[in-house]
């Protein structure tokens, strides 16, 4: 990897001076993930990684930068050179509910971002066993037993939180909030009966359910998954909650527009090439590509979101 | 049985043996070099694996993991350095007995014992999976919080001083370990608005800190380069263990094994706890405790078989339900699902050839890691023949290049220099390392599931209590401590009081 590094960084010196924009990628890209190896978004970036190279000519080498709930990564990647050499992974909602919650290095205002490619919406499950077996079952137990349903998450202010204080405001319910240090941990006392409710990403739930685990109830996405499709909306259930993790592309604020292009293109050739379709099913990641003006939209859109519903009700 | 018909053959398949001996030779060599761990190889090796058949990906990280337990003990027991958190107790005789010119023989025992232990882990991963799956998944808040503080009793014994100095050193790994987000309520503690303990602080930066860097401070200041070290010898004879020395590691190792294979399964504790209650324990049924710290073979044979025990049946959640116990096992769930090959109940029929394969793997991987560690003493031994300025000089490097691979981040190499001289200093005040780290290692866990666990309860502590399992861990807990007062209340009345502080 430091091999890699010297190489780019002298390839790179040598031709400062020429025009980078041009003959954009001619050295490898750095793709920073603010999660460690092994995590769904090292997954995403991992398998995205291969076809990009192809699409690019370049390798496109995943380094991960694990720490403070994911800002080392992300101020890494804004503090990079806007050339295009250095790009990053931003997951939603952590990279804009932080800077919100307290101060941090980066600021959402300065990336370019070019392109989203996963968006894992947020379920809900039950033990295999539970006497629960809907949205329903849960929302009217709730009404009648207030705070006494137990619901794991991995963390306050965390995509499984902020969405299940959502479902509570919808339902006008109360839960009790139960916090662990990770995915697993909240997975490992659902299936041992230790807590009432899971609320964590449909991906690994989806998995965990065809192995007769847990049961998924509902999730909150737009519309239902390909890869779960047992697994109703909380739309339909009546529920206005769509919450998911959003994994995107972005890079450093201000980078060349043909650069971004570039990128963009190739990200648009990964996920419509089949292999990665099928790889994306397998993993499974939920897909969901959105291109350079819709991404910032949305960006846009989710930012005024938590910035609101930090004004009303702040989550920590 | 499909470990034979399936298993063995895929385990022996040419590609598969040379990724299992390439995984136990780096895991041994990621062991024995300071700072880094399992984690950190496996974190390195992952993307490598992405581009190999799946069986050979696991199998190699696999070895790599358990590889390091082997390894580990090597620096603790040479240099006083412990090669990952799970052999920072072997560092309390094992150095000892390498001070007495016995290191060989230190080798030679906690490799054997790393072998019986790693053994005895796989027979009880193949003979009672589904039942440590369900005993792991027994495991809530309360009864882990309730497990944490029977192990923080426990360990709370090993300091080898003043019990006071001891409990004051738990007490300090208490408060170390509140450093960073509280999950509970997402407040930043004692981070004093540095951004690099946002995470808190690392425990192998603490465990370098206070062990290598320390060591070395120590050593300079000893004035000859030279330090008063018995000469070892490196002959096959010098590391044979005598009668007496098998006589006494046979009964610490099969407890040692058994305490490994039960507390491997349960999530975040692993080996390294593992290691230090087989310790605590061996310490407590010893019939003369005051040899530990000075050299005790008990007290490095005990330890090294559980933490071995405890890395093979640490698999079953991560195999069986796809639920890793600890980041690395997240990792090779990771290496799996890029193939797009779920960890989890229906592996062992839709995979036959990755689940059995891999088992297979272990035992293969156990006598390859013994054939490998074997000759290997020799080499090692001879370091210690390496005079003291050549030698301390490359550990430092050593241990900040391992702390910088692991985090990847300058700060910890700071934070780890700090912890070196504030272990040096705790030395001159007669102050033991070895308290803080458990304190550091369990309190987090002590904390967080006894607010989860009372939060469940509704704030009802007597509700956690009658959990069966739960209360009964806390009723031997109680037991144990009462024991331990009434016992040095009678020290203190026949006039054998330990020295008053």
């Amino acid at each position: 990897m430091n091999l890699v590094k010297v190489i780019a960084s002298a390839v790179g010196l040598s031709i400062l001076s020429a025009t980078p924009v041009l003959s954009y990628p001619d050295r490898p890209v750095k793709m920073i993930v603010a999660y460690t190896a092994g995590g769904a978004t090292d997954l995403a970036a991992r398998t995205m990684a291969t076809f990009m190279e192809k699409q690019l000519g370049q390798p496109v080498v995943v380094i991960n930068r694990p720490g403070a709930g994911g800002e080392l990564g992300f101020t890494e990647v804004q503090s990079a050179a806007a050339d295009g050499y250095t790009i990053g992974f931003v997951n939603m909602p952590p990279f804009l509910t932080m800077p919100i919650e307290r101060k941090t290095k980066y600021s959402p205002d300065d990336f370019t971002y070019i392109a989203n490619l996963v968006d894992d919406p947020v379920a809900l499950a039950v033990n295999i066993e539970s006497e629960f077996k809907s949205i329903e079952d849960i929302v009217k137990h709730a009404k009648e037993n207030p705070g006494k349903l137990s619901y794991g998450t991995t963390g306050v202010g965390s995509d499984d939180h902020l969405a299940a204080l959502a479902f509570e405001r919808e339902a006008g319910i109360k839960l009790k909030h139960i916090a662990f240090s990770g995915g697993a941990d909240v997975r490992q006392a659902l299936i041992g009966g230790h807590i009432d409710l899971g609320v964590y990403n449909l991906g690994v739930m989806s998995r965990e359910a065809a192995d007769n685990l847990v049961r998924p109830l509902g999730m909150m996405g737009d519309s239902r998954w390909d890869g779960a499709p047992d697994v109703p909306t909380f739309k339909e259930a009546g529920y206005d909650v769509v919450q998911g993790a959003a994994r995107g592309i972005a890079g450093p604020g201000g980078m060349p527009k043909e650069v971004t292009a570039k990128l963009a293109q190739a990200i648009q050739k990964t996920v419509d090439d089949p292999e990665f379709i099928d790889l994306a099913k397998k993993a499974p990641l939920p897909l969901r590509f959105l291109q350079i003006d819709d991404y910032n939209a949305y960006i846009r859109q989710e930012d005024e979101k938590y910035k609101k519903l930090w004004a009303s009700q702040p989550w920590n | 049985m499909d470990l034979f018909t399936v298993g063995f053959p895929t385990a022996f398949s040419l590609q598969n043996l040379a990724f299992c001996f390439a995984g136990v030779f780096l895991g041994t060599l990621a062991g024995a070099l300071p700072g880094i761990g399992a984690l950190t190889a496996v974190t390195l090796l992952l993307p490598i694996t992405f581009h190999l058949d799946p069986t050979a990906a696991i199998i190699m990280l696999a070895g790599v993991y358990y590889g390091t337990e082997y390894g580990g003990s090597t620096a603790s027991i040479l240099l006083n350095l412990p090669g990952t958190a799970a052999n920072a107790v072997t560092c309390l005789d094992g150095y000892p007995m390498s001070q007495q010119g016995r290191a060989g023989v230190a080798l030679f025992v906690t490799t054997a014992g790393s072998f019986v232990g790693g053994s005895i882990g796989i027979l009880v991963l193949l003979a009672m999976a589904p039942l440590l799956v369900s005993f792991s998944l027994a495991f809530g808040p309360a009864e882990y919080f309730a497990i944490m503080v029977f192990g923080l009793l426990a360990s709370a014994t090993i300091a080898q001083g003043s019990p006071l100095k001891g409990l004051g050193m738990v007490v300090m790994g208490l408060l170390l370990g509140t450093v960073g987000i509280d999950i509970n309520s997402g407040t930043y503690r004692f981070t004093f608005g540095f951004f690099d303990l946002f995470d808190g602080i690392s425990l192998i930066v603490l465990a370098m800190g206070l062990f290598g860097v320390t060591e070395v401070i120590a050593a300079i200041s000893e004035k000859s380069g030279d330090r008063d070290r018995k000469l070892n010898k490196v002959s096959l004879r010098s590391m044979i263990p005598t009668r007496e020395d098998v006589r006494r590691s046979i009964l610490p190792v099969l407890r040692g094994s058994g305490i490994g294979s039960i507390l491997g399964p349960l999530p975040g504790t692993g080996p390294t706890i593992a290691s230090f209650i087989s310790y605590s324990i061996e310490k407590r049924v010893a019939k003369d405790p005051s040899r530990f710290g000075k050299g005790a073979i008990e007290g490095i044979a005990s330890p090294e078989a559980s933490n071995n025990a405890a890395g093979q049946t640490a698999f079953v959640p991560t195999l069986l339900l796809g639920i890793p116990g600890s980041a690395t096992m997240a990792l090779m769930i990771g290496a799996l699902m890029i193939h797009g090959i779920s960890p989890g109940p229906r592996l062992m029929a839709s995979h036959p050839e990755i689940f059995w394969g891999l088992i297979a793997s272990f035992w293969i991987g156990n006598v390859l890691l013994v054939i490998l560690n074997i000759p290997l003493i020799g080499i090692w031994v001879r370091l210690l023949s390496i005079p003291a300025n050549m030698l301390y000089p490359v550990v430092v490097v050593l241990i900040c290049l391992g702390t910088y691979t692991a985090t990847n981040n300058l700060f910890d190499v700071w934070l780890l220099i700090f912890f070196g001289i504030a272990g040096y200093l705790m030395r001159i005040l007669k102050f033991e390392p070895a308290p803080v780290l458990v304190g550091f290692i369990l309190g987090p866990m002590v904390e967080e599931n006894l607010r989860r666990a009372m939060l469940l309860a509704d704030g009802n502590f007597l509700e956690i209590v009658s959990r069966p399992l739960a209360g009964s861990i806390i009723a031997v807990t109680v037991i144990m401590a009462a024991i331990l007062l009434i016992l040095s209340i009678k020290k203190y009345y026949s006039g054998q009081a330990m020295p008053a502080e």
